[in-house]
């Protein structure tokens, strides 16, 4: 079958198929209206729970802690104080990154060469690791809220080790994921562990449509 | 361009071109309904993009660039309910076909269907008769790549057609 051929079978069955199809104008003014919507509308469930959870989390915390600091700062353990703040200042980072992602991504402008374009989507897409990263710098100062003064003055020596091996690993951790938690090492054992949930399946994707496209690149330059 | 234009601009746009939208939604859908939904999306964002339109870009290109993006973005996330039942049957509302057309209309469509989100882009482009410099000033890639490209998928193409003749 030569090029001719194909290219006959291929435009006559399709029109073949598109002949009973119509563009109603209803249909077309409302998709105008929903215009606005859409943006909400695209967004997935758990997005929008998480994201309603984590601003939750951060103004709801956020509030608890002002008014100890206000009202009893003479009284509350200033360990648990600035590890909340702490934990508390990094979620409201990660949210906020958050809200800027998926306003970029659904800003994007679709007119754009496809090969360009749907890198600049995965690399959107993946760059949520990055929320991931900052959420993954909490670690140490959940081993830190609930030490107190009595715990310094009375705690034996076989407490200090395990708590000091505790926080330290806790924060070497932490900074380690921080730096490491990248797309370049999706094809670690250690990623694929931590990310090997049902949630994390489109971001694997992503990643490995990312490396097919770099090929794509890279053969361009060849 | 004032609303009232954009409203008609884009109303003589989807009609004239619903054809090509309906292609592109046929290569990366295989429900009906899936197709509907993924042109919706796809008039969307012709609505989006219509103000930043440039008139120095054939309209074809921008409406190719527009539609392929969308699908391959929709086929990601929907790849799981995407799949395709194909053997279509064809409604004969033109003139009678020849006896074996439906079989290898399947036939091509089939091999479509198992290529990669951008290999499908690149041959519907080559059988809507689009030329190695449009297609890529669609896909971003350059003409001798889009060639090379091409040239592969054509080789696996033209296989299968044989080994479909010979069985």
């Amino acid at each position: 079958m030569n090029d001719t051929d194909l290219k006959y079978l291929w435009q006559t069955g399709n029109n073949q198929i598109a002949i009973g199809q119509t563009s109603d104008k209803t249909i077309m003014d409302n998709l105008i209206k929903r215009d606005i919507s859409h943006v909400l509308s695209s967004m997935k469930p758990i997005k929008i729970f998480t994201l309603i959870a984590g601003m939750l989390w951060v103004f709801g915390l956020g509030f608890v802690l002002i008014v100890l600091t206000i009202n009893t700062y003479e009284q509350v353990s200033l360990y648990f104080l600035y590890s909340a703040y702490f934990q508390v200042m990094l979620t409201a980072m990660a949210v906020i990154l958050y809200i800027f992602q998926l306003n970029t991504l659904n800003r994007i402008d679709f007119d754009k060469p496809v090969i360009i374009l749907q890198k600049k989507i995965i690399n959107l897409k993946i760059s949520t690791l990055k929320v991931t990263r900052i959420l993954m710098l909490q670690l140490p100062f959940w081993t830190t809220f609930y030490w107190s003064e009595s715990m310094f003055k009375n705690g034996t020596l076989a407490f200090f080790i395990i708590q000091g091996t505790v926080t330290l690993s806790f924060t070497y951790l932490a900074i380690w994921l921080y730096f490491n938690l990248t797309f370049e090492n999706a094809d670690k054992w250690w990623f694929k562990l931590l990310l090997n949930g049902k949630e994390w399946e489109p971001l694997m994707t992503s990643i490995g449509i990312l490396n097919d496209l770099e090929e794509e690149v890279i053969s361009e330059k060849d | 361009m004032a609303k009232q234009n954009l409203h008609k601009t884009f109303h003589e746009i989807i009609e004239r071109h619903k054809g090509l939208l309906f292609k592109v939604a046929r290569t990366y859908c295989g429900k009906e309904e899936d197709r509907q939904d993924l042109i919706q999306e796809i008039r969307i964002q012709i609505w989006k993009s219509l103000p930043k339109y440039d008139a120095h870009f054939a309209i074809t290109t921008w409406l190719y660039r527009i539609s392929i993006n969308v699908a391959i973005s929709f086929y990601r996330k929907n790849r799981k309910s995407t799949h395709f039942p194909i053997a279509e049957k064809l409604p004969t509302v033109f003139d009678p076909l020849p006896n074996d057309f439906q079989e290898k209309f399947n036939l091509l469509e089939q091999f479509i269907v198992e290529l990669n989100e951008m290999d499908k882009a690149l041959i519907m482009l080559y059988l809507e008769d689009k030329s190695y410099l449009e297609i890529s000033e669609i896909m971003g890639i350059t003409i001798s790549n889009v060639g090379t490209k091409m040239g592969r998928i054509k080789e696996k193409l033209k296989k299968r057609f044989l080994n479909h003749k010979e069985n």
